[in-house]
């Protein structure tokens, strides 16, 4: 599904900074993929390449056996809009909007036909719990409502992959723990692919399997097997020999 | 850091911030001054004006510094909304409210300053450009040369500096103790849409109706007595009409999920919503500036024509000379040796002019022979008039809505005969007051005693024409003033009496018309950051750069012609009133007019799109 070939990012200016080097990293269909790493370590430069904001210095990214990169500009918003879905630390949820407005914006944009894009808005609200507030506005919701709303923003259109960046890192953990919950049932049910950036282990405890980067470079990879709570303790030693202190992992990444 | 050097840091160190603030104040500075570079300049403050003018100007000049007060109030305040966050920020910092007003004085103070002596070292750099401006509208013989403006610099340095203190200590006033929580979250909430109902939006229409309706129909000097309430209904209903009638369509089209939910539509109507409030008063004010600013130079532009028109229409030829005097011969004679001298070959005709006793009372009656003479100098079609045939020349100058109707009027001849008109013409071959009779030379000779008689001269230069004003300054000082008179003349010296008023006006119409740009430009700019973050956001997800320009393009679109759409009506409206009150065609005046300032605000929106989406689409 999804294909990191040798990607190397480097950041040109006075002093060229390089993020990364020689990535290889492959998604396969329904995966539900965490990459986790120190602050400065990568991690959203990656993602953002994978969202196509960004472009790789070198090498390739496929998804689905297409490489994005090689669209041109006008053909690149399409592409995301169309076969990718976000979700952000910060929601970026439009306060003019309606949390329902907020949530049809990507299908709107694309021109469908209202009635189609009601009826989709009220299946997956009502599937993440949050058709009771359809018609609030973004600033009379909690965080982790709003948190909801995005990720039905990003589902709406069934994309192919979901990207998410730090999506806990703004809530508390009850509310993480329900967002996480909420994305692994849809990743179960959907068979949607999707791929996290978190610092927090608790949140990447959900993932299939989590890739560890470090100063810009593979560093290891886990699978979770059947207990979320040992693969939880798996990623914690593995962050503590990524030269980490395993108490302050949690907090938020600036 | 002590206090004043933190508040002085913020300025300094944060232009961006404050640049659009500063540049407003230092504009306004520098128009004050360039103005009053003008109104003190010396070749107009001696002898050459009289006290009428300085008065005049110095009206002017207290209009600018009134309408420079709100704007700078209008500009700061705009400024400090934008800024609610970051003292939002202090305030949980423990910064007091007064401390806050403190600090708030001491930059307005600084940028003030700075804004002022800004201001008129490029007013100064300005100062030679608008005195060539003056020197062309103005028609002065001596040219306003370049002079060191010490009184003018002191004049709006003391202004502006007091100005500016006011609004200072005005506005901390006006930064109300909000609660915190709104401070932080003040650009997240909207402030509320104004409150639609439905009897405020049929009294909008109503108003307007009504308003538009008294001044298309007032004729004559009903125009003047209608002018301040129409004035007052059509601004009640201008600010209805933006706060109620706006809410109303926006309401609607959200309601409409066919139109509201359809492609970017969403995106634009969800921020108009969301800014209603405040782009209802914005329209409001730039549409009352720019109704003010149009009428004001349509009515200048409209007077002069009347102004000038009547002199041609009265006098079609290049000279005329009238008289009941003895002098007559010695004088004609005087006329034909200057233009002889200046070389100007002329045709000339001459006839009696005569009113007899119509109807009551006395009116002027023609030959055919004459009236053809002077027809044929000026190039008209000859009449030709059996015995019995009466033509009336209806009268065509400005006339105040006084002119007789001929056409039912009879001529008793002395033979008895009654003669009774049957056409009526337009002519400007003889000079005339009011409506006149031609009648066949035969029927003419049948007149009883004239009521009134002066002798008319009228010369049409063929050759020469660019040495009229030599020659009419030559005729106007060896003739008496009101025998002669040379159309050249009698305009260039309407103009130089005229030119100031015209000047003033044009610039204070000016100064307002920009202003009203600078107002939407603040409009636009205040939701510059909110706006790219939001589509930085949306462009994350997915928006190409032709939806973006779309969405741009139609939200600046709204914002510019909006408001001034509506004053352009309603400066069309003004100026047909205006023509009502003169019983007078502006109809091409006004046309000019206000598709100038059109073309300036096209000109104007071109520009601050592309800024705009420039900004924009480099935070995308």
């Amino acid at each position: 599904m999804l294909k990191v070939k040798q990607v190397s990012k480097i950041y040109e200016g006075k002093i060229a900074y390089r993020a990364l080097t020689d990535i290889n990293l492959t998604i396969e269909e329904g995966e539900f993929v965490g990459i986790m790493g120190p602050s400065g370590s990568g991690k959203t430069t990656l993602l953002n390449m994978i969202a196509t904001i960004d472009e790789p210095t070198t090498g390739e990214i496929l998804i689905n056996e297409r490489n994005p990169h090689v669209l041109k500009k006008e053909e690149l918003a399409q592409f995301r809009r169309r076969e990718l879905g976000f979700v952000f630390q910060d929601f970026n949820l439009l306060h003019t909007l309606t949390v329902e407005e907020n949530m049809v914006l990507p299908l709107t944009l694309d021109g469908k036909k209202v009635k189609e894009m009601k009826e989709k808005a009220y299946q997956i609200a009502e599937k993440l719990g949050i058709a009771g507030i359809m018609n609030k506005r973004t600033y009379e919701i909690s965080g982790g409502q709003a948190q909801r709303a995005a990720v039905a923003r990003a589902m709406i259109h069934t994309p192919k992959l979901l990207l998410a960046d730090e999506p806990t890192g703004n809530l508390d953990s009850k509310s993480s723990k329900d967002v996480m919950e909420m994305l692994e049932s849809i990743n179960q049910t959907e068979k949607t692919t999707m791929m996290l950036v978190t610092h927090d282990a608790q949140a990447a405890s959900y993932c299939n399997r989590v890739i560890f980067i470090r100063d810009g470079k593979f560093y290891s990879e886990i699978h979770r097997g059947d207990n979320r709570q040992a693969f939880f303790q798996k990623i914690i030693d593995t962050l503590s020999l990524l030269g980490g202190d395993a108490h302050d992992l949690s907090s938020v990444r600036v | 850091m002590t206090f004043r050097q933190f508040a002085f840091n913020n300025v300094i160190r944060n232009k961006r911030l404050y640049a659009a603030y500063f540049l407003s104040s230092l504009f306004t500075v520098m128009v004050f001054f360039t103005f009053s570079i003008f109104a003190n300049h010396p070749a107009l403050s001696g002898e050459a004006m009289n006290s009428t003018v300085t008065k005049g100007m110095n009206a002017a000049a207290g209009i600018i510094y009134v309408f420079s007060f709100f704007f700078v109030l209008y500009s700061m305040s705009s400024f400090l909304q934008s800024r609610k966050r970051e003292f939002g920020l202090l305030m949980i910092q423990g910064m007091s409210m007064k401390q806050i007003r403190l600090m708030v004085f001491l930059e307005n103070m600084l940028i003030g300053l700075l804004a002022t002596v800004g201001g008129i070292l490029l007013g100064l750099v300005f100062a030679k450009g608008i005195l060539l401006l003056a020197e062309n509208v103005l028609i002065i013989e001596r040219t306003l040369s370049f002079y060191f403006p010490v009184k003018a610099i002191l004049v709006t340095f003391i202004s502006f500096i007091i100005l500016f203190f006011f609004i200072s200590l005005f506005v901390t006033y006006v930064l109300r103790s909000k609660k915190l929580i709104e401070l932080i979250k003040g650009n997240k909430m909207s402030k509320g849409e104004p409150k639609a109902n439905l009897f405020l939006t049929m009294l909008a229409v109503l108003l307007l109706g009504a308003g538009y309706a008294a001044a298309l129909l007032a004729k004559g000097v009903m125009v003047v007595a209608a002018m301040v309430p129409v004035i007052i209904v059509v601004c009640i209903g201008t600010y209805l009409l933006f706060t109620q009638l706006s809410v109303f369509i926006i309401r609607r089209l959200k309601k409409n999920e066919r139109v509201f939910w359809f492609k970017t539509n969403m995106l634009l109507f969800s921020d108009l919503a969301f800014r209603m409030k405040d782009n209802a008063r914005t329209f409001f004010m730039v549409a009352m500036v720019s109704t003010v600013a149009f009428s004001a130079i349509g009515t200048l532009f409209g007077f002069q024509t009347v102004l000038t028109s009547s002199i041609k229409d009265l006098n079609a030829t290049t000279f005329s000379y009238k008289t009941s005097e003895d002098q007559e011969e010695k004088n004609v004679a005087a006329i034909n040796r200057i233009l002889k001298e200046e070389n100007i070959e002329t045709e000339s005709a001459h006839t009696v002019l005569q009113s007899f006793e119509v109807g009551g009372s006395s009116t002027q009656i023609a030959s055919q022979s004459d009236f053809n003479r002077f027809a044929s100098l000026i190039g008209e079609d000859p009449v030709t008039l059996k015995e019995g045939q009466v033509v009336v020349v209806e009268y065509a100058g400005t006339n105040l809505g006084q002119s007789k109707d001929l056409m039912n009027e009879t001529i008793t001849l002395t033979s008895g005969t009654v003669l009774k008109p049957k056409e009526a013409i337009h002519s400007k071959a003889l000079p005339a007051i009011d409506s006149y009779f031609i009648m066949s030379d035969e029927d003419f000779k049948k007149l009883p005693e004239p009521t009134w008689e002066e002798s008319y001269y009228a010369w049409q230069a063929t050759n020469g024409e660019e040495r009229v004003m030599a020659a009419s300054e030559k005729l106007y000082k060896e003739l008496p003033r009101y025998e002669i008179t040379s159309v050249e003349y009698e305009i260039n010296e309407i103009m130089k009496g005229y030119g100031p008023i015209l000047f003033v006006g044009l610039f204070i119409g000016i100064v307002f018309f920009v202003s009203a740009g600078s107002f939407l430009y603040f409009r636009l700019y205040m939701d510059l950051d909110e706006d790219k973050q939001k589509f930085r956001s949306i462009s994350k997800m997915g928006l190409t750069g032709k939806e973006l320009k779309k969405v741009l393009n139609r939200q600046t679109m709204i914002l510019f012609f909006a408001p001034i759409l509506v004053a352009l009506i309603h400066g069309a409206v003004a100026l047909t009133a205006l023509s009502n009150l003169f019983y007078f065609n502006l109809f091409k005046e006004s046309v000019a007019v206000l598709s100038v300032f059109l073309a300036i605000q096209v000109v104007y929106f071109f520009i601050v799109r592309f800024f705009y989406t420039k900004q924009i689409q480099a935070a995308v």
